[in-house]
């Protein structure tokens, strides 16, 4: 069982944690947007535990954006990984790191992922509300931290005078304490936690059309002129990609590099463009966009990928819906696929 | 741990050999004891420094110097650079990857069915039936659009007086047989039926070639194909290469007809907009 203390402020914790490490929080840049940013010890900044996730979630802490792999100087390669300093995620929802975690999984064998991904230290922070379009409930992946996805958990109050709880999920989150006093929680807070997530999910209601697409999508029951149509409401422009927690398809780039160098990077890639498949010869194995759509919501909700990963591919934070410009983002597709 | 830096190779040699293609010698720098190990079938990849990488099989695999041959067409940006370099040009290696043809130890007739450029990745096939008599009996049929197109022409004539093969051209002059392998069937499943088929060519080619072998009573377990994708990590992370649920660059590019069927049943693969000429 995880070891739980009373904590009186997250404030307090974060400055202990920022001491030795970076530390990143999700923070509102005045502009009306809300970033991962860096927040030194000395930070005097609340923390505020938003119910909506931020628009990207942690992905690209360890699966970077752009990543170089190595350079050439005519004569030999040189391998590059990344320059790591130790780093800690303070406030992940539950959601991202279920996402996390499958990212782990997958990028097992990727040295440039490991390397960022064992420097840093995930705190998470439970849900006491849903947010909009999250169906966390649905897909075990929420609202309750998983306790092997983080190395420390925090739990809100309903009650907002009384203080805040940390739980230890991991023996880095118990060295991470080290030289931080505080005393054991005092209340029963795995029925605390258990009742936070039947109000999400009474929140998150039945998603019947999820549960259905899912069904539909794994009896082979949709007809190809559907996906076809929802082909036709892609606009190729990678947004769904790029913000889901575990999408990870990259493209190499080789560019010139110092004064007779040349370097190779890889950048983040979408199945949903034209060309992903595309080969030299012109053959093009997913040319339609209905097909590519197809593949992108089997990759999330296949049962062979689930049976691979022990999971479905989403985690549903629902941030596709939010951001794709066809109206097709996993509700919009799930409601049109689960239709008979 | 994958590395995605590659080893240093070097382009010893080349040739002409086929309509835009080359036959290339070429050299990995420091072998290592797994170099050694390539299974015909299998692909490496390779990179042209400050324009790209892409898989390519082997003709003749590394020997104790590392030194192979590659049969490359010219077909996209890439081949493009890669033509223009010189000879002792630094290019980069990975590899080997991928799984290769099957090993057969009980089959006694296996029929190769190669069409175009899908003739390179069945040379190592061929070679070592020739050499250790494995399977016991292997004959060919080659399909090429004319001419011009067939590849790995010395490799051909060597074949020619090894192993009963059959080569078939789309436009064929006087005297040469004319057609797809396809259409040699009947009479090349009534002089000996085979055991198994290994195929590789243009996708509709193969898929056509697999369904035509079924009809002639061959179980989908005995025929196996040869899939092109697009890759780029070779690793089975970058999702290039994706086939269902399967990744052609790890599970590939090599699959057992049934199996390629289940992977295609399970999330369709289209019948889609495809070129069916030889590549």
């Amino acid at each position: 069982m995880m070891q739980a203390f009373s904590l009186d402020r997250p404030e307090r914790l974060r400055a202990h944690l920022a001491l030795d490490r970076a530390l990143y929080e999700v923070r509102a840049d005045g502009q009306g947007g809300t970033h991962w940013q860096h927040v030194s010890a000395k930070d005097l900044g609340a923390f505020e535990h938003a119910v909506e996730p931020p628009p990207f979630s942690a992905k690209s802490f360890f699966f970077a954006e752009r990543e170089l792999l190595f350079r050439f100087d005519g004569g030999r390669f040189y391998s590059a990984m990344p320059e790591v300093t130790p780093q800690v995620l303070f406030g992940v929802h539950a959601c991202d790191l279920v996402a996390v975690a499958y990212q782990d999984r997958f990028f097992a064998a990727d040295p440039h992922y490991q390397a960022r991904r064992r420097a840093t230290l995930l705190v998470g922070v439970d849900c006491l509300h849903s947010c909009q379009g999250g169906f966390c409930s649905l897909l075990d992946s929420g609202p309750a931290v998983h306790g092997d996805s983080a190395d420390l958990i925090l739990l809100p109050r309903g009650d907002e005078a009384s203080d805040w709880l940390l739980l230890v999920a991991s023996e880095a989150g118990r060295n991470a304490l080290h030289g931080l006093r505080l005393p054991p929680a005092e209340c029963d807070w795995q029925a605390e936690r258990v009742a936070n997530s039947h109000c999400v999910a009474a929140e998150q209601g039945e998603q019947q059309e999820v549960s259905a697409g899912i069904v539909a999508l794994n009896n082979d029951s949709i007809a190809d002129t559907v996906w076809d149509a929802l082909g036709l409401r892609c606009l190729g422009c990678s947004g769904c990609t790029s913000v889901c927690p575990t999408c990870s398809c990259f493209a190499p780039l080789d560019r010139p590099s110092g004064q007779d160098g040349v370097q190779r990077e890889r950048v983040w890639d979408s199945c949903l463009y034209e060309g992903f498949q595309r080969e030299a010869s012109g053959h093009n194995p997913s040319a339609g966009p209905g097909q590519r759509v197809q593949r992108f919501w089997t990759h999330k909700f296949g049962d062979a990928f689930k049976e691979r990963f022990e999971r479905y591919g989403c985690v549903g934070c629902g941030r596709c819906d939010r951001v794709c410009p066809g109206g097709i983002g996993v509700h919009g597709v799930m409601h049109k696929v689960s239709l008979r | 741990m994958n590395d995605p830096t590659p080893r240093r190779l070097l382009l010893l040699d080349h040739y002409a050999d086929g309509e835009d293609a080359r036959h290339f010698s070429l050299r990995i720098d420091l072998p290592l004891a797994a170099d050694l190990a390539v299974i015909p079938g299998q692909f490496f990849m390779l990179s042209v420094p400050g324009v790209g990488e892409a898989p390519f099989t082997y003709v003749s695999l590394p020997d104790r110097s590392g030194r192979f041959t590659a049969l490359i067409r010219r077909m996209g940006t890439l081949t493009e650079a890669l033509f223009a370099q010189p000879v002792g040009a630094v290019l980069g290696y990975r590899g080997p990857f991928g799984k290769g043809w099957p090993l057969f130890f009980s089959a006694k007739r296996v029929l190769v069915v190669a069409g175009g450029c899908g003739l390179a990745p069945l040379a190592g096939v061929i070679d070592e039936a020739i050499s250790h008599y494995l399977p016991q009996r292997l004959s060919l049929i080659y399909g090429a659009r004319n001419a011009d197109a067939q590849v790995l022409r010395r490799e051909r004539a060597e074949w020619q007086q090894r192993l009963p093969m059959i080569e078939t051209l789309d436009e064929a002059p006087v005297g040469m047989r004319q057609g797809s392998p396809l259409q040699h069937f009947g009479e090349l499943f009534a002089a000996t039926p085979p055991d198994a088929v290994l195929c590789c060519g243009p996708e509709p080619l193969m898929l056509a070639t697999a369904e035509a072998c079924l009809k002639r009573g061959l179980s989908s377990d005995k025929v196996w194909l040869s899939l092109e994708r697009r890759m780029h990590c070779a690793d089975g992370l970058c999702g290039h290469c994706y086939l269902g649920p399967s990744y052609v660059c790890q599970d590939g590019p090599t699959y057992r007809y049934d199996r390629f069927l289940q992977l295609q049943s399970r999330y369709s693969a289209r019948p889609g907009l495809q070129d069916h000429n030889f590549c």
